[in-house]
Order: structure tokens, then C-alpha cells, then sequence
């Protein structure tokens, strides 16, 4: 069976996206009598006018020699095959909820054709799909709010899950993921500086820009956490950020209102440790069960440092709330066996 | 330089269409350029032809590399500010095989009127760009007479010949390439028929026409040649390629009017071996001159075992003409230094 995989690309630019096709791709080719290949289809909606054109040359795209398609995002999945499944990852959001938010490029009013045209595209994709899937809950209702389309969440595995196996429990709370104003990690060191003696962090992770390294540094300096906070802004290689959270007390994550589970999240949860979060985090709170497999808390430093002098106090704890964090990780079978499963259906 | 590489390609079929266009890929890195590469989907069925030129049209491009090097069609009509394209053949079934057996459209007004639009869209992709370069003299002539275009050759090189050897040479004449009725490998079984000379012939390569496979097998069960022709049909490792070519007395390459000179012909030749091939092949020609560097024989079998048993019988004239075949590699540029080089001109 030929598995087409379809995706948009921006020229130079890989992202999360683009590590989750090469991931699948690696994964059917793996699979008995399954051949996969990758298309990427270059996407350019500046200026706005040319929407319109990316939605025809997508259309007409002639796909032939695939017995099935996967698509992932606007406007790649508008190519046309009888047999397509869509993995949404992504709509137009321009055209939706950031229009709705006042973050968009277009405005309502002067913009009603375009918007228009994108609605009615997506329909009909999607009326047309012989499978829908979206990666997160949100997704799934942006889907069903803007377009009155079904589809069933279906999240993204993680790709390397035998790195993340539980390791002996350490004496930091890990703080892994992107680091920049809407993870909020500047929070989890304002809580460490009010926690007790024995608190230690580490966060670790590539900063968005200068600023945002240079915040959480000042911050260090600023109150002498230099003994209790390690700060690691750079990239890292998958094995050191798996060998960060095997070894770790527990970790936390506090992102505002991600979207989905939070690969950070799930990284923590296989490796078995107990994840702090608030309770403003989004879509980690499937995930995350105050005092079941983590501490959820109200976004505020006290709060947290609460939670982290918890763990600290009381190893038995942490070791108990992380394991149920990986019983209940595993339990919802986001893996790529059971992904590929559902994908081929 | 920042560089955009595009080709067209039909998911799941690999092949000499796609080295050229890989092993560019990864030259252009080691000289220290950023590439991105794109294989857009094309397929030639005249109901959905202009369907698929219009997708092209409608990319944008321009925003996002210095340059745009455009090879397989019709990758040429897309736009950019700088656009470069390495014509490597075009879409015969509408052009020169218009009116044979081998023609993409019916031979009725609509067909003529699809390829006059074709030729017409050709043109105009072409004359956009800043510079063209074809593989070989024959696309260049191709070129002027169906297009009115002007072009450099610019000759396609293997991407690692130094991995290719000269061995002392066995009784071995080599073919590895596609197995296919248009090599023509069964001429050249054939031809073992009337050897009288101990040479052998060793035919390898993978093929995706069972029908002409079995006609190969047939050939030398019925002429009673086991001992001196050996088949190895399916893919072999470049390793195994490599020990074969180096380890040769000499190589044979007849397909019938093929554009270039072949990626056989030049793995011979850096691993110090010559070539035979045939009058009629095309683009061999241009690489190959009878005598010097090779032989080139009428293309029946009788003609071709006479050429065989002088490779065999003037084993110091066969090495030399093997060194030969190597110095036509610099004679005639076949370097990635100059490809690059004029490329990025």
C-alpha cells in the first residue's frame, strides 16, 4: 500500500509539522507491506489576495500512483483523492479564531471574499475526506465552531518513546520545552526563589529570542538562585532532554492555554515523573490530575512553590503521583502502533 | 547563496530523474549553500494536463531564496526572480512522440491543440529564466528546434566517483542498469551468441517489466548460454555495483536513443573501464568516440560480439581506452565544481 503524506511548507522553515511527517513517514515505511513518501506543497498567503490562488493550485494538484493520502494542513489538504485522510494539524486560522481575536491579516468586512472562499473550501475538503482526525481538542472543536465538521481527536505520539523509560528519582524539578513569555517559565523561577532550602530547577530549553533568556538570567541574579536554579538556554540533543526528565524529582510545564497535550508533558508522563502545572495550562489537564499525576495550581509563584515544597518533603509522594502520571500516559495509548492503526483504518 | 531546488516527480517512482536532482541537493550543501529541496507531483494525462501546468503557475516562489533551479518539467514554469533551469527532457508523449504509439494525447484536433498549449507554456517557463542548461547536445538541440531556445550544456556528474576503482580486468563485460525493452539488454545477450573469444557477460539491474525479464532468461535458456551470461536482475548495492565496474573488462550501454550519455557510461569510465555502445543510442555519443574511448558498433548482435571479442583480445588497447574514458570526464567538465559554478553564475 502507497501512503502519501501532504503537507504545506514554508521555504527554510521546520517546525513541529515537519518533525511529525518525517515521524510518520519513518513509521509506514517501518510497517509490512506499507511504502510511504512525503509531499510538500510550498504555502505563501502574503499577500492576502493570493489566498484564493493557493486554494486552486492546491485543488488541482493531480495526485495519482497513492493508494491513500494523509493530509495535515491548509492548504495541502485541499489536494484531491478519493481515499484521503485528514490528520488536521492546522486550518487557516486567519480566517477563523484569530480573525475572531483581532490577530488576523484580514479583517472582516473588506476581507469577506476570501474569508468566504476558505470556509467553503474547507467544507467541501472535508465533506469530501473519507477520514477526519484532528490533533487535539481544540482543533477538533475550531473544526466543528467555524465549520460544523466532525472529526476525532487523535494526538500525536511521541517519536522516540524508549528514550523517556523511568529513571532512579534526582533532587530538581525539570522545566523542559521552548523558553519564552507564554511558557511562562520566568513564573517556575519567581516560585523557586519562595520555595524552601531543598527546591532545586532546572530549565532547559532553546529561549525564543535574546529577551527571553535574558529575563529568566536576571531574574537568577537579581534574588542569588544561583545555587538552586540551573538554567540551560540552548538547543538540546532528544538524549539529554530524556536523560533531564528520567532523573528529575518531577517536572513542570506551564504554558498558557496550549492547544494540545504538550510534548514536554508527555515527555514528563512517560518517564514517570509528577507534573506541576496550573490550572490555566490548557490542554495538559487531560493529563495532569491535581494530586493524581501532578499538582495543578492557580498561575501565581506562591502557588507553585507550594506544590514544589510538597515534592521536596515528601519523595514517597513524587514517586507515587509520577508513577500514576505514566499509568494514566500509557493507558490512553498514544502511541504510534495504535496511531497507525487509526490512520489506516 | 540561499537556493530552491524543484522537480517534478510521481509519488513512489524513483530514478535517474531523481539523482540528478538529490545528488544536487547535497553538492550544494557541501559548498556551503542553504537548499531547500520541493518534488512537486506531475503526471502526463492529457485530461488533467493544464490543470497541473495552472499549479504550477499559481506557486509563489520569489520570496524566499537568492535562487530557483528548476529541473524536471515542467518545474520550468514556475516563477521566480532567478530562475535557473537544468532541462533534463521534456514531456515526449506531447512533443516528438506526439504521433507515435508512445504519444500522450489522441491524434485528433483536441490532441494537437494540447500540445501546442503545452509547447506554447514550455516556452514561456523557459524564456523567464535568467539561464538554461540541458544534459546533453541532444536536449539542447531539442531544445532550439522544438522551443526556439538557447542553451549551455552542462553535463551531470555522479555524485561520489572516487569510490569507483580500477581492478585488474577480468573476462567480464558489465551492464548495470535498468532492465528495460528501451536498454535494450537483450541485444546484448544476443550477441553472446556469436562470441568466439571466452568472453562473459554479466547483466545487472532491477526492472519493473517482468515481461521483459523473462524474455532475457528465455533468450539464454534457449541459445544454451548459462556459462557465459550471468543475470543478476533485481537492485544490488552500490557496493556490489562498484566491485562489478571496477573489476570489468569493459562495460556495454545501447539503449535505444536515450538523451544523455547515461550515469553507466560515467561509472565506467571513473573506474578507468570503456564502454560499448551503438550508433543509435544518442546521448552515449557523446561521450563515447569508437576507439578512443570505447567502441561503438552497429546495433546487432553480430556487430556487438565482434566488439566484445577485440575488448577481450586487445586487453592493453582495452585498458588504455579505459584511461581514455577516464580524462573525457575532465575533458568534457563532468564536475560538480563547474556544474555549481555556472549554476550559480
Amino acid at each position: 500500500m502507497k501512503v502519501l503524506i501532504v503537507n504545506n511548507a514554508v521555504p527554510f522553515i521546520w517546525g513541529g509539522a515537519e518533525e511529525l511527517a518525517v515521524n510518520l513517514d519513518q513509521q509506514l515505511n517501518a510497517l509490512k507491506g506499507v511504502e510511504s513518501e512525503i509531499l510538500r506543497i510550498p504555502f505563501a498567503w502574503e499577500p492576502k489576495e493570493r489566498i484564493a490562488s493557493e486554494i486552486i493550485l492546491n485543488r488541482n494538484l493531480g495526485i495519482v500512483n497513492a493508494d491513500r493520502v494523509i493530509a495535515l494542513k491548509f492548504p495541502a489538504y485541499l489536494v484531491q483523492h478519493d481515499r484521503k485522510t485528514i490528520w488536521l494539524l492546522h486550518q487557516f486560522r486567519q480566517a477563523y479564531d484569530l480573525l475572531d481575536a483581532g490577530r488576523s491579516l484580514l479583517a472582516r468586512g473588506q476581507d469577506d471574499g476570501i474569508i468566504d472562499a476558505v470556509t467553503r473550501a474547507d467544507n467541501a475538503c472535508f465533506d469530501a475526506a473519507q477520514w477526519v482526525f484532528a490533533n487535539s481538542p481544540v482543533t477538533r472543536d475550531r473544526l466543528q465552531r467555524y465549520n460544523g465538521r466532525k472529526s476525532e481527536v487523535l494526538y500525536p505520539p511521541l517519536n522516540d518513546p524508549d528514550l523517556f523509560e523511568p529513571g532512579p528519582y534526582g533532587d530538581y524539578i525539570f522545566a523542559g520545552g521552548r523558553v519564552g513569555e507564554s511558557k511562562r517559565q520566568h513564573l517556575l523561577v519567581e516560585a523557586a526563589r519562595l520555595a524552601g532550602n531543598d527546591c532545586r530547577l532546572v530549565v532547559a530549553g532553546p529561549p525564543g529570542s535574546q529577551a527571553d533568556a535574558d529575563l529568566l538570567r536576571e531574574l537568577v541574579g537579581k534574588y542569588g538562585l544561583q545555587d538552586r536554579v540551573t538554567l540551560q538556554l540552548r538547543m538540546h540533543s532528544r538524549k539529554e532532554i530524556a536523560d533531564l526528565a528520567r532523573h528529575a524529582l518531577a517536572c513542570a510545564y506551564i504554558p498558557f492555554d496550549e492547544d494540545s497535550l504538550g510534548y514536554v508533558t508527555m515527555e514528563a508522563a512517560a518517564s514517570g515523573r509528577a507534573i506541576v502545572t496550573t490550572t490555566d495550562s490548557g490542554g495538559l489537564l487531560e493529563i495532569v490530575k491535581d494530586r493524581k499525576s501532578g499538582f495543578v495550581c492557580s498561575p501565581d509563584a506562591a502557588s507553585l512553590a507550594t506544590a514544589f515544597d510538597r515534592l521536596f518533603a515528601d519523595r514517597a509522594l513524587a514517586r507515587q503521583l509520577g508513577a500514576a502520571a505514566r499509568d494514566l500516559w500509557t493507558s490512553k495509548k498514544i502511541d504510534w502502533p495504535t496511531t497507525l492503526e487509526r490512520l489506516l483504518a | 547563496m540561499r537556493v530552491l531546488l524543484a522537480s517534478s516527480f510521481v509519488p513512489f517512482v524513483r530514478g535517474g530523474g531523481r539523482f540528478i536532482v538529490d545528488w544536487l541537493e547535497r553538492k550544494l550543501v557541501d559548498y556551503g549553500h542553504e537548499v531547500e529541496k520541493f518534488y512537486l507531483p506531475f503526471n502526463e494525462h492529457a485530461a488533467s494536463l493544464l490543470d497541473n501546468l495552472l499549479s504550477y503557475r499559481l506557486m509563489d516562489l520569489s520570496n524566499h531564496a537568492d535562487r530557483l533551479i528548476a529541473i524536471r518539467p515542467p518545474a520550468h514554469s514556475l516563477i521566480h526572480p532567478n530562475k535557473v533551469v537544468w532541462f533534463i527532457h521534456h514531456i515526449r508523449g506531447y512533443y516528438d512522440l506526439a504521433d507515435t504509439e508512445h504519444a500522450s494525447v489522441p491524434s485528433s484536433a483536441d490532441g494537437r491543440a494540447l500540445c501546442a498549449a503545452l509547447k506554447r507554456h514550455d516556452t514561456m517557463g523557459l524564456r523567464e529564466a535568467r539561464a538554461v542548461f540541458t544534459n546533453s547536445e541532444v536536449v539542447r538541440e531539442r531544445l532550439m528546434k522544438f522551443n526556439g531556445i538557447g542553451s549551455e550544456v552542462l553535463y551531470p556528474p555522479l555524485l561520489a566517483p572516487d569510490r569507483f576503482r580500477c581492478e585488474d580486468a577480468n573476462d567480464e563485460i558489465v551492464s548495470v542498469c535498468r532492465v528495460e525493452g528501451h536498454k535494450r539488454q537483450d541485444l546484448l545477450v544476443r550477441a553472446m551468441e556469436f562470441v568466439r573469444t571466452p568472453v562473459k557477460l554479466r547483466i545487472c539491474g532491477a526492472s519493473s517489466n517482468l515481461a521483459y525479464e523473462k524474455q532475457l532468461k528465455k533468450l539464454v535458456e534457449d541459445k544454451g548460454l548459462q556459462d557465459k551470461v550471468q543475470l543478476d536482475l533485481g537492485w544490488i548495492s552500490e557496493d556490489i555495483k562498484i566491485e562489478h565496474v571496477s573489476r570489468c573488462l569493459a562495460s556495454a550501454y545501447v539503449p535505444l536513443d536515450e538523451d544523455s550519455y547515461g550515469y553507466p557510461t560515467l561509472e565506467a569510465a571513473a573506474a578507468l573501464k570503456p564502454t560499448l555502445t551503438t550508433y543509435d543510442a544518442g546521448g552515449t555519443l557523446e561521450f563515447i568516440r569508437h576507439g578512443e574511448n570505447g567502441l561503438v558498433t552497429a546495433p546487432i548482435p553480430r556487430a556487438i560480439a565482434e566488439g566484445f571479442d577485440r575488448l577481450f583480445g586487445e586487453r592493453q588497447k582495452t585498458a588504455a581506452m579505459g584511461r581514455a574514458a577516464c580524462e573525457t570526464i575532465g575533458r568534457l567538465n563532468i564536475t560538480w565544481d563547474h556544474v555549481i559554478d555556472r549554476l550559480l553564475a
